[in-house]
C-alpha cells in the first residue's frame, strides 16, 4: 500500500468548540484529495458524539443545520475481530468496517486534538495522521507544555495556575504571583484563543472563573504586554522535518487587545483570509533565533504531522507561547517559502501514517511467569 | 374505444406532470393535512387566467361523460396549470427526501385507484379527468394517511431525544409566542454564552421533529444551557413538547394574529401558547399584552417564579425602553445600562434580560454583552447598497407588530431621504383578518412611505385598498404592482439613488401566488 492507493477518510467536527472550524480544514482537505483523484470519504464527528460517513464532496452550508443529507450512520467498535469504522452495525450479520488504511484527523480542539481520538484509534488499530496521545494531550495542557519548554531551557513568558481564593497550595509570597498586572487569563485546556481575556488585576482574574465558562476547567495566567506581537511558523514532520515561512498575524481592530477567535476564524474560509504579513518582516537573528526554538519544541512535544507553534515578539526577545497540534486549514497557507502544495502537504501526512504509527503496543514480558508465582489472591490481600 | 383510452392516457399523463407541483406545495406546508387543497383552491382562483382554465378543466370534466374526448381539455388544464406555480421554486425548490418520496408513492397508489376503478366500472374518461382534477385533494388524503405513520418513525428520534436530554441535564429554557422567538433566542444564547455553555436549537427546528434533532446533534455533552425555541399550530403540542424537554425556564414573547387560519381565534393562541408554563419552576412574560399580563398573575398565584418583563412599564421585573433606535434597560427600578445603539423589539430584549439573570448570570456581565448583541439575519438587517441607498431587510418578519416597528425604522431613518420605499407581499397565515390587517399595513405605509411596491397577488387587493386610504394629513404613496420579487429589486435599482431608503417587509415563498 501506498500514499496514492491508500483508502483515506478525512474526520472532523467532533464534540469541540472548535467543530464548525475543523468542518472547513476537513472539507478542504477532502476535496484537495478528491482532486487529485485519492480514494477518500468523510467521516463526520457530530458535536454529540456520533460518526457518519459523508461525502467527500459537501460544502460548508451542507452542515449548517446539523448532520448532512444522505450521511450514513457508522460506529467505531473495538475489542471485537472487525474493528474499525462499522456502518451498519447491529444489522444481522452486515456489520464490516469500512476499508480506512489511513484517517486523516482535522479535528481541532476538544477531543480531535488532545489525545483521546487518537487514543480511540490507537485502540481500534487504525492509522491517523497528526499527534499521538501523549504529545497531543501535552499540546493541549497550555501549562504542561511551558513548564515543559522552560525545563528545556527554551525561553517563555512565566504562567501560572491561577486558583480560585483559598484553594490550591498558597504561593510562597502570599498572593504575590512574581508579576505584575495587567494580566491575560487563558483556559489551561483549549486548542485556540476562546475564552481568552485581559484582566488588570488579580481580583478580577479569579473573578472571571466563574463567569467565563470557559476558564472553568482550569486557568492559567501570564503577564499581558503590550509590546508583544505574534509569530507564527508551522512545521511539518514527513518525510523531513520543514519549517514554514514566518507568519505575523495583524489585528484587525486597533482595540483587540488579543488576537481572538473572531480574528482567526469568523468570515472567510478560516485562518488563511485573516490580515496577515506573510512573510514576516523580521531581523536576521530573530529568524534564526524563532527556528532553533521550533525545531527544540518538534523534538520536546513530539510533534507529528503538522503542528503550528506560536510565538510572542517584541522586536528582538521572543518567547515561546504554544503549540497546536491539529492547526486550523492544516496550517497550508503558512507553506509559502519554499512552496509546498496541499496535495503534497497531505501526502507527508498520510505517508508518515502508513509508516510510522503513533502507538507501540507491546505485550512482550508479560509471558505467566508472575501469574504462576503468585500463589493465590487472598494471599496478595492478606 | 381508442378514444377512451387515449383520454384515460392523457389525463394519466396530466396526473404525473401536475403531481410534483403539488406534492412540494404539501412539503413547504410541513404536510399539514388541508393544506394542498387550500393552496391550489387559492391559484385557481386568485389569478384570472387561472380561474378561466379552472373553469375550461370542470367542463371538461361535465363533458366527459358523454363525451370522453371532454377530457383532453381537463388534461391540457392540469398538465400546465395554474400558471405562476413553478415546480423548481425561486425560494424553495422540490426535495425528494425520504419523508417526500413516501408521500408520493401513497399519493400515486390513490390516484392509480381511482383511475383503475373508474375504468373497471365503465366510466374511464370521468374517473381520469375528475382524478387529475382531484391531484391537491388527493394529496392532502395521503398525507391524512400517512400522519400516524410518521408520527410513529419520529417517535424514535423523540425518544433518543429525550434520554439524551436526561443524561445531559441542561437548564432548559422554552421560548414561544407569536413572534419574537427567535430574536429571543439569539439574544438569550448571547447574553447567557460568557458565563455558562450554552446550545440555542437552530432557527427552524421549533417543532417535534426539529426540537428531537436539535438535541440528538448539537446538544453536546456538557452544555449547561438548552434554549428551545417552541412554535405550535395548534393545542396540545407544545405540551407534547413539553412532556419531554421539560423547560425550567418559559417565556412567552407575545400573543397576536399568527396562524389564524389553524388557530381562529388570539384566544387560542393564548391557550396553546400557555401549555409552556406547565411544569416550569420560573416564567417570563411580557406583560405589555394584558392577556399575558392576567397570565403572570394567574401563574404567581399558583407558585410558580414569575418575572414581569416589559417595553413600557417601569415598574416590571424588566424594562427596557426604546428611544430613538437606542435601549435602556432597567432592573426592578434601577437603571443598569442606558443607550445601548441597538434597533429591536426592546420586549424582546427584556425577556432575554430576565433569563440570563434568571440564570444567574451576573448583571454586570449581562449589560456588559448587551453592547455586542446579535442582531438576527434578514430581521431589520440594515445595509447600504452599491447604489448608494439604504435597504432594510425585514423579510423574515410576518406579523403585523414587527411590520409596523419596521415602519418605524423607516420612517427615523428615511427622515431626510427623497424616497422611502416599502417592497412588500403583505402578510399571511392571518385566518379571517388577513384581509383587514394588511388594508391597515398599507394605510400605516402611506402615512410613511412614497412608494409601496406591492408584490404578487396573495394580498394585493387589500394592499391596494389601504394605500388609498393614507392618514389625513399625508398623501397616497405612488404604488407599483409586480408578479415576482426579483422584478421588485430591479424596479428598486432603477428607481432609487443616493440617500434613499428602501424597505423589504416579509417575503413569501414562491407556492403563494
Amino acid at each position: 500500500m501506498n500514499v496514492t492507493t491508500a483508502k483515506l477518510a478525512v474526520a472532523f467536527g467532533g464534540p469541540s468548540p472548535e467543530h464548525d472550524v475543523s468542518i472547513l480544514t476537513g472539507l478542504q482537505a477532502a476535496r484537495e484529495l478528491t482532486r487529485s483523484q485519492r480514494d477518500v470519504m468523510g467521516l463526520y464527528w457530530t458535536k454529540t458524539g456520533e460518526w457518519y460517513r459523508v461525502d467527500a464532496a459537501l460544502e460548508a452550508a451542507d452542515f449548517l443545520d446539523g448532520v448532512p443529507r444522505g450521511a450514513q450512520s457508522v460506529q467505531l467498535v473495538t475489542g471485537v475481530e472487525g474493528s474499525g469504522f462499522v456502518a451498519g452495525a447491529g444489522r444481522l450479520g452486515r456489520s464490516r468496517p469500512l476499508p480506512v488504511d489511513a484517517v486523516i484527523n482535522c479535528c481541532h480542539g476538544g477531543p480531535g486534538e488532545d489525545g483521546t481520538l487518537q487514543a480511540a484509534l490507537d485502540l481500534v488499530g487504525v492509522a491517523y495522521t497528526g499527534p499521538g496521545v501523549a504529545a497531543a494531550a501535552l499540546g493541549m495542557d497550555k501549562l504542561a507544555f511551558a513548564g515543559v519548554a522552560r525545563a528545556a531551557g527554551l525561553s517563555v513568558l512565566p504562567r501560572v495556575l491561577l486558583h480560585r481564593r483559598g484553594n490550591g497550595p498558597a504561593p510562597a509570597g502570599g498572593d504575590d504571583i512574581g508579576f505584575p498586572g495587567p494580566y491575560i487569563v487563558k483556559p489551561r485546556f483549549g486548542g485556540s484563543s476562546i475564552g481568552v481575556e485581559v484582566v488588570a488585576d488579580l481580583d478580577t482574574a479569579r473573578g472571571r472563573l466563574d463567569a467565563n465558562t470557559h476558564l472553568r476547567a482550569g486557568a492559567v495566567l501570564e503577564p499581558y504586554r503590550e509590546d508583544l506581537f505574534d509569530l507564527n511558523v508551522a512545521v511539518r514532520t514527513w518525510p523531513d522535518i520543514e519549517l514554514s515561512a514566518i507568519e505575523r498575524p495583524l489585528r484587525s481592530t486597533a482595540a483587540a487587545e488579543i488576537l481572538g477567535y473572531a480574528d482567526k476564524y469568523v468570515g472567510g474560509e478560516g485562518m488563511a483570509s485573516a490580515p496577515r504579513q506573510l512573510p514576516a518582516d523580521l531581523a536576521a537573528p530573530v529568524v534564526t533565533a524563532l527556528h532553533d526554538a521550533a525545531r527544540a519544541v518538534v523534538a520536546l512535544a513530539d510533534v507529528r504531522g503538522v503542528a503550528r507553534i506560536d510565538f510572542l515578539c517584541d522586536g528582538n526577545d521572543l518567547f515561546v507561547n504554544e503549540v497546536n497540534t491539529v492547526p486550523g486549514s492544516l496550517a497550508r497557507y503558512l507553506f509559502v517559502d519554499p512552496p509546498v502544495p496541499f496535495i503534497d502537504l497531505l501526502d507527508g501526512l498520510i505517508g508518515e501514517a502508513l509508516a510510522r504509527p503513533a502507538a507501540h503496543y507491546s505485550a512482550a514480558g508479560a509471558d505467566g511467569t508472575v501469574l504462576r508465582g503468585a500463589g493465590g489472591i487472598a494471599g496478595k490481600l492478606a | 374505444m381508442i378514444l377512451r383510452a387515449a383520454v384515460e392516457a392523457a389525463c394519466g399523463l396530466s396526473i404525473v406532470a401536475a403531481g410534483p407541483r403539488w406534492l412540494r406545495v404539501a412539503q413547504r406546508e410541513h404536510y399539514l393535512v388541508d393544506a394542498t387543497t387550500r393552496f391550489a383552491l387559492r391559484w385557481w382562483v386568485a389569478v384570472p387566467v387561472n380561474l378561466v382554465g379552472l373553469g375550461i378543466a370542470v367542463a371538461g370534466l361535465l363533458a366527459s361523460s358523454r363525451w370522453a374526448a371532454g377530457g383532453f381539455a381537463t388534461a391540457a388544464v392540469i398538465a400546465v396549470g395554474p400558471v405562476g406555480l413553478s415546480l423548481r421554486g425561486r425560494t424553495s425548490p422540490l426535495a425528494w427526501t425520504r419523508r417526500l418520496r413516501t408521500l408520493a408513492l401513497v399519493w400515486a397508489g390513490l390516484e392509480a385507484v381511482a383511475v383503475a376503478g373508474g375504468i373497471v366500472a365503465g366510466q374511464g374518461p370521468v374517473a381520469a379527468s375528475a382524478a387529475a382534477l382531484a391531484v391537491p385533494a388527493l394529496v392532502d388524503l395521503a398525507c391524512a394517511l400517512m400522519a400516524p405513520i410518521e408520527r410513529r418513525l419520529a417517535g424514535s428520534h423523540v425518544a433518543r431525544a429525550a434520554a439524551r436530554l436526561r443524561r445531559v441535564a441542561p437548564t432548559v429554557v422554552a421560548i414561544t409566542g407569536s413572534f419574537g422567538k427567535t430574536s429571543t433566542k439569539g439574544y438569550v444564547a448571547h447574553l447567557v454564552s460568557g458565563t455558562r455553555s450554552v446550545v440555542a436549537s437552530p432557527a427552524s427546528f421549533n417543532n417535534r421533529a426539529g426540537l428531537a434533532r436539535a438535541v440528538n446533534e448539537h446538544l453536546a455533552d456538557g452544555t449547561e444551557v438548552f434554549v428551545a425555541e417552541m412554535g405550535t399550530y395548534g393545542r396540545g403540542e407544545i405540551a407534547e413538547l413539553c412532556s419531554w424537554i421539560r423547560p425550567d425556564v418559559a417565556v412567552i414573547t407575545a400573543i397576536g394574529p399568527v396562524h389564524l387560519e389553524r388557530f381562529r381565534s388570539e384566544d387560542r393562541v393564548l391557550e396553546a401558547k400557555a401549555e409552556i408554563l406547565v411544569g416550569a419552576a420560573s416564567a417570563i412574560l411580557v406583560i405589555d399584552d394584558d392577556r399575558l399580563a392576567a397570565l403572570a398573575e394567574a401563574r404567581a398565584l399558583s407558585g410558580t417564579r414569575v418575572w414581569r418583563v416589559s417595553a413600557s412599564d417601569m415598574n416590571a421585573d424588566v424594562c427596557v425602553l426604546e428611544d430613538g433606535g437606542c435601549l435602556s434597560v432597567r432592573f426592578r427600578g434601577v437603571e443598569i445600562a442606558h443607550a445601548i445603539p441597538f434597533d429591536a423589539r426592546p420586549g424582546n430584549v427584556a425577556a432575554a434580560v430576565a433569563v440570563a439573570l434568571e440564570l444567574g448570570v451576573p448583571a454586570d456581565d449581562v449589560v456588559r454583552r448587551l453592547a455586542t448583541l446579535p442582531g438576527a439575519p434578514h430581521r431589520l438587517e440594515q445595509t447600504l447598497s452599491p447604489g448608494g441607498f439604504v435597504l432594510l431587510d425585514d423579510t423574515y418578519n410576518a406579523n403585523p407588530a414587527g411590520a409596523r416597528a419596521a415602519l418605524a425604522t423607516l420612517g427615523r431613518l428615511g427622515a431626510d431621504a427623497m424616497r422611502r420605499v416599502v417592497v412588500t407581499p403583505g402578510m399571511v397565515e392571518l385566518g379571517p383578518l388577513q384581509t383587514q390587517e394588511n388594508t391597515d399595513f398599507a394605510a400605516a405605509v402611506a402615512a410613511v412611505a412614497t412608494d409601496l411596491v406591492i408584490v404578487g397577488r396573495t394580498n394585493r387587493r387589500a394592499l391596494l385598498a389601504g394605500s388609498r386610504r393614507p392618514p389625513s394629513g399625508s398623501d397616497a404613496p405612488r404604488v407599483v404592482v409586480v408578479s415576482t420579487l426579483p422584478k421588485a429589486t430591479q424596479w428598486v435599482r432603477e428607481h432609487l439613488e443616493s440617500g434613499d431608503v428602501v424597505l423589504y417587509e416579509n417575503d413569501l415563498p414562491d407556492h403563494y401566488p
